[in-house]
Formats: structure tokens, C-alpha cells, sequence
């Protein structure tokens, strides 16, 4: 019998709240799947990229505490968030590389008691189901296949990007999204932009340009033919749904695009009913594609 | 190993030719040799008609940068087999985010425009001629000094993707080599500017500029130490700042992102107000953000025993200038 999978479960900050419904989805499959996630409690924001702008040893010392949190649950961390995924694991790279960096962050968690020793990895859930639990493994748990939905993977830029900091996939070529979205029965849309950016750093502060960005986005997909979007991210969630009106307002056209969690995407697959995974709390409605 | 390239050709000057097409050659492509060898065997061996740009071959000059496969490349350092056995396909583009002037051939006025806005030279402040400058002043700078203004950034850039008059990463990280200059004289200045509407903070930092850099400058880092200079001079009135503030400010008050109030304190009072029509339909969906709508994190006491130690290490808390 395989060794139960067991993480340091890190939802960030924005899947409490206003995207809860992937957290809430995500729990669920975890359950199915026997996928065991353990609260961080303690787990502060990780700065969402905004830290590193404002001191850059503030963005160590925060992140190096989550970790530390992390350490003495003796378990690795898994979050749901791309942008949580990318800002931890560049700075535990930066950590690991660097013994005297990791020597003065140490310094200055002191100061609350805390120390890091530089053992703990950060994954996203998409790593751990294409590669910890194995899609073979989801495969046999799918109970209603997609039928050949077609679904347009939107990874967006920070389940790929650095490189040399999460290093699970591949950013020129990556495969980990079309291949769950196979394993769930479904069709993955190839078009260029599914590896950039869907705006949302610069929502409140660069309005326009974040939101044509997610126009452009969703353009794409829709022109290459896809149902439906999915993506592991709830930040790029907010702005490809919760913008789209905004977006279409941008690119002067109507998308009318459903945007799926990637919780949500398994959960489907895996029999639980959009109810229990807050279809209704998106803004695009996903019924019309569930048919 | 004969490979196919697919080549992208359009003369937008010729208002008789076809455009934009792909025309594709097959090349027998040597163990070792660069995309741009292969270019240059088409020119000269099948299609001399076939326009791009070279100079060095050493990966030096920058000439040569194009899209390969989707991603901005220098050419005379990307080798073919390897290129084509890991994407299965060899397909050669003019750089993105540039306008063409022939074939692969782009045009980089705007590059150099956005350069000049930079103030790529020095001004020191009076008497500082024989300023020291240490081991570690250098370092600051050193990795913005790489850069060879091949475009391979501004490419790749997804705000200048969408915005042609963002300053873009090329010009952002030749902007650090001179603020994170101990020699020079004017930083506030220049950080006021770099500042403005289409500036640093217009960044949605997609990590592209860094991932494609073929001379590891790290465009993003250098934007990132310019926001961060911007903030410690006093340079706030922007959005920007005021959205990292906003962050910083949530984060050691309640150890996590306060969404409302990150929305307020970003926009402000008349600019949040345009948010309703959104807000309406957030809450409609149960999505609208809440003000201090969550509890502290546990232990928050450690968070701001780490803002305290930083604070007293660096002098973190920006002060406006008076």
C-alpha cells in the first residue's frame, strides 16, 4: 500500500475569502483521494510578490517563518495559489543556495523564537497530483469523465516561471495541466498564452492594462476552440472570472468564458456535484458547459 | 538530421507581397550547430531574399535575437538539435512586441527611446569625482551592467505586451545600473520618474524578462530594487507604493492580505467608488471582500518581533521626504 501523502496545507491568504470555493473544493478531493492536508495555523501571507518591493529581508524572514512552521510539522508544503507557490519557493531557494543568508534570516526569526534549517520543499497542488499521488492513480478515481470537454489550461506565470526555483514542469513546454485535464476525461486546448499573464498584479494599479491583458487571455483560448478555462491558480481565477465583464469591456468583445478551478475540474470528475465544489459562486456561470 | 524550419516572412513595405507567411526550408543540420548557422545556410545556400539580423556570433552583441519556438532566443547560441528534440518543431519569428520591418528583421527605435528615458549616463553630485566605490557597491550593479540590449527582455514582456508605452525591462534594469550607483547624484529624481504612469510599477511581474534574459541581467530584480529604492526615498504617491504600503501594513497588523483594505488604501476614497458595480456583483456571489474580516493569525506577536528586528537592521519604515 502506497505511503500516505501528508502535507503542510498553505490555501494563501485569497482562497480564504474570495475564492474560498477552490479551498473548500480542494479539501474535498483531498479527502477522496486520501490526500491527507494539515492546517498551518501560525502560516502568515507570504507577500504575494508585493514584499520583495518593499525589503527584501522582511520577504525572507516572513517566508522563512512559514516554513519554520512547516519544519516542526515535519511535512512539506502544498498550497493552491501559484503566486504563494512562486514567492515561498523562490525565497527558500534563495535560502538554500546561500548558507550566510539563511544564517541572518535565522538572526532575525530569533527574535520570535523561531529558526529554519533549510529542509522543507513548497508544492502546488497540480505538482502533487501529476506527480506525488500520479495521474494514473487520479484516473482510476474518476467517476464521471469530462467527456471531451474542451478546456483551455491556463497556468499563467507563476506555476512555471522562475524555472530555477519550482522546477516541476517545464515553462517552454509544459504538460502537467493538459495531461490532468486527459486524466479527467476532458480535451486540453492548445494556444499561446496559456502560459502568460492574467493581470492581476497590477489590477488596482494599472487598471487598464491588467484588464485588456485578461481579455487577450481569454480571447485566445476561446479562438482556439475551448469550452471552458481551468486554472491552478485563484488569483488569475479572480481575473479571468471575476474581471471577465471588465475584460470584455476592454477587448470590445463578448467571451462569456467559464473558469474553473482546478479543485473544481477533479471534484467534477470525481462525481461531486457543483454545489458542493461553489460552482454558483462564480460569476461566469459554468452551468451551460456541464450539460 | 534533417530538420524543417518554419519561417515567418512578411515585407509590410512591400504592398505587393503576401504577408505575413511561414515559408519553410529543410536543413541538414550539423551535431553543434546554432540556429543562426542554420539561418545563414538558408540565406546563402536556398533563399538570399530571407532578412535578419547577425553580427558577433558570440552571444555579445545581441543582434541576432529572435523567437524561436515561442520563446525569445539568441540565435547564435541556441544549438538545433536540442532546440528541435525537446519542442519537435523549429518554428523562427521576428521578436514579439516589436514591429517588423522585413522577415525577422524588427525595428528598435522604441527600444532606444525607452533607453533614453532612462538616462543611461552618470550625474554625480558636485565634488564627488573621487567617489570610493566599494567591492560591494559594484556588486549591487553588477548583474544590470550585463546587459547586451538584445531586446530578448522587452520581447518577452507581457505589460508591453498590452501597453507599448510601458518603460518595459530593458530600460528598468539599465535604470538601476545608475540608482543603485554609490557615484550618482541624482536617485530621487530619477525614482520620481521611473515612477509615473506606464513606469516600474506598471511591472506585472510575470518573470518572462528574467526566464529569457540570455545574460542573466534578472530584469525583474532590478525592478524589484528600484520599487524598493522608490519606497525608501519617499517616493509614494502612486498607486504602486501605495498598494506595497497597503501589503506591508496588513501583513504586520493582521499577519495576513486584507483585501478591502489593500483596495482603499491603493485607489483611495474616489477611486474606490468606481469599484461599486464590481463590489455589487461580488457580493451578489458572496465574493466581496470584507474588511478585517478575519482574526490575526495565531502568533502574531512573532511577525512583528520580525518587522521590529528589520526595522532596527535596516531602517525599514519609508519616510516621506520632507
Amino acid at each position: 500500500m502506497a505511503e500516505e501523502l501528508k502535507y503542510a496545507y498553505y490555501p494563501g491568504c485569497v482562497s480564504q475569502h474570495m475564492t474560498r470555493e477552490t479551498n473548500d473544493a480542494t479539501r474535498l478531493i483531498a479527502g477522496k483521494l486520501g490526500i491527507g492536508l494539515y492546517d498551518m495555523p501560525r502560516a502568515n501571507c507570504c507577500g504575494a510578490g508585493l514584499l520583495t518591493d518593499y525589503d527584501y529581508k522582511l520577504y525572507l524572514a516572513l517566508n522563512a517563518r512559514i516554513f519554520a512552521e512547516a519544519e516542526a510539522m515535519e511535512m512539506d508544503i502544498m498550497t493552491i495559489c501559484s503566486t504563494c507557490l512562486m514567492v515561498m519557493s523562490a525565497a527558500n531557494r534563495d535560502l538554500k543556495r546561500d548558507p550566510r543568508l539563511l544564517e541572518e534570516t535565522n538572526q532575525v526569526l530569533a527574535a520570535a523564537g523561531l529558526h529554519y534549517s533549510g529542509k522543507v520543499e513548497v508544492k502546488q497542488l497540480l505538482w502533487v497530483l501529476a506527480g506525488d499521488y500520479g495521474l494514473e492513480r487520479l484516473k482510476e478515481q474518476v467517476t464521471r469523465p469530462l467527456g471531451r470537454l474542451k478546456v483551455a489550461p491556463f497556468y499563467g506565470c507563476h506555476s512555471l516561471r522562475p524555472s530555477d526555483a519550482l522546477g516541476f514542469d517545464d515553462p517552454e513546454k509544459p504538460w502537467s495541466l493538459e495531461a490532468t485535464i486527459r486524466a479527467l476525461g476532458a480535451e486540453p486546448v492548445e494556444y499561446r498564452g496559456k502560459t502568460k499573464c492574467c493581470g492581476f498584479q497590477v489590477d488596482l494599479v494599472a487598471e487598464k492594462t491588467a484588464t485588456k491583458m485578461t481579455g487577450v487571455r481569454l480571447l485566445d483560448g476561446k479562438r482556439n476552440g475551448a469550452d471552458c478555462f481551468v486554472t491552478p491558480c485563484p488569483f488569475c481565477h479572480i481575473n479571468l472570472d471575476n474581471y471577465q465583464g471588465l475584460a470584455e469591456k476592454s477587448v470590445d468583445e463578448r467571451i462569456d468564458m467559464p473558469v474553473f478551478h482546478l479543485s473544481q475540474l477533479v471534484g467534477l470528475a470525481m462525481g461531486l456535484s457543483p454545489k458542493e465544489l461553489g460552482l454558483s459562486r462564480h460569476l461566469v456561470s459554468p452551468e451551460r458547459v456541464l450539460k | 538530421m534533417e530538420i524543417k524550419f518554419s519561417i515567418r516572412r512578411h515585407d509590410p513595405m512591400d504592398r505587393e507581397s503576401p504577408g505575413p507567411y511561414y515559408r519553410e526550408y529543410v536543413v541538414d543540420a550539423a551535431e553543434g550547430m546554432t540556429v543562426l548557422e542554420a539561418l545563414l545556410k538558408i540565406s546563402e545556400e536556398e533563399d538570399p531574399t530571407l532578412a535578419f539580423r547577425r553580427s558577433c556570433r558570440s552571444a555579445i552583441c545581441g543582434s541576432c535575437a529572435m523567437t524561436v519556438n515561442g520563446f525569445a532566443r539568441l540565435t547564435c547560441n541556441l544549438q538545433v538539435i536540442p532546440e528541435y528534440e525537446k519542442m519537435g518543431a523549429m518554428r523562427i519569428e521576428p521578436l514579439a512586441n516589436h514591429r517588423v520591418v522585413k522577415d525577422l528583421v524588427v525595428d528598435m527605435a522604441p527600444f532606444w527611446e525607452k533607453m533614453e528615458k532612462a538616462a543611461p549616463f552618470l550625474m554625480p553630485a558636485g565634488g564627488s569625482e573621487t567617489s570610493p566605490v566599494t567591492i560591494e557597491d559594484q556588486a549591487r550593479i553588477d548583474e544590470s551592467q550585463r546587459c547586451i540590449m538584445c531586446g530578448c527582455c522587452n520581447a518577452e514582456c507581457n505589460s508591453l505586451e498590452i501597453d507599448e508605452r510601458f518603460i518595459a525591462p530593458a530600460a528598468s534594469a539599465k535604470a538601476w545600473r545608475f540608482v543603485g550607483d554609490v557615484r550618482e547624484g541624482h536617485q530621487a529624481k530619477r525614482l520620481e520618474r521611473l515612477s509615473e504612469e506606464h513606469g516600474i510599477w506598471d511591472c506585472v511581474r510575470c518573470i518572462h524578462c528574467t526566464q529569457y534574459c540570455p545574460k542573466d541581467v534578472k530584469p525583474l530584480k532590478q525592478i524589484e530594487s528600484l520599487r524598493s529604492a522608490a519606497m525608501k526615498a519617499g517616493v509614494l504617491d502612486n498607486p504602486g507604493a501605495r498598494h506595497v504600503e497597503a501589503m506591508a501594513d496588513s501583513v504586520e497588523r493582521f499577519g495576513r492580505l486584507d483585501e478591502a483594505a489593500m483596495t482603499f488604501k491603493t485607489l483611495g476614497f474616489l477611486r474606490s467608488l468606481g469599484m461599486i458595480p464590481l463590489g455589487l456583483k461580488l457580493e451578489r456571489h458572496g465574493k466581496m471582500p470584507r474588511p478585517y474580516l478575519f482574526p490575526q493569525i495565531m502568533e502574531i506577536d512573532e511577525v512583528r518581533a520580525i518587522y521590529d528586528e528589520i526595522e532596527k537592521k535596516s531602517g525599514l519604515k519609508p519616510k516621506k521626504e520632507e
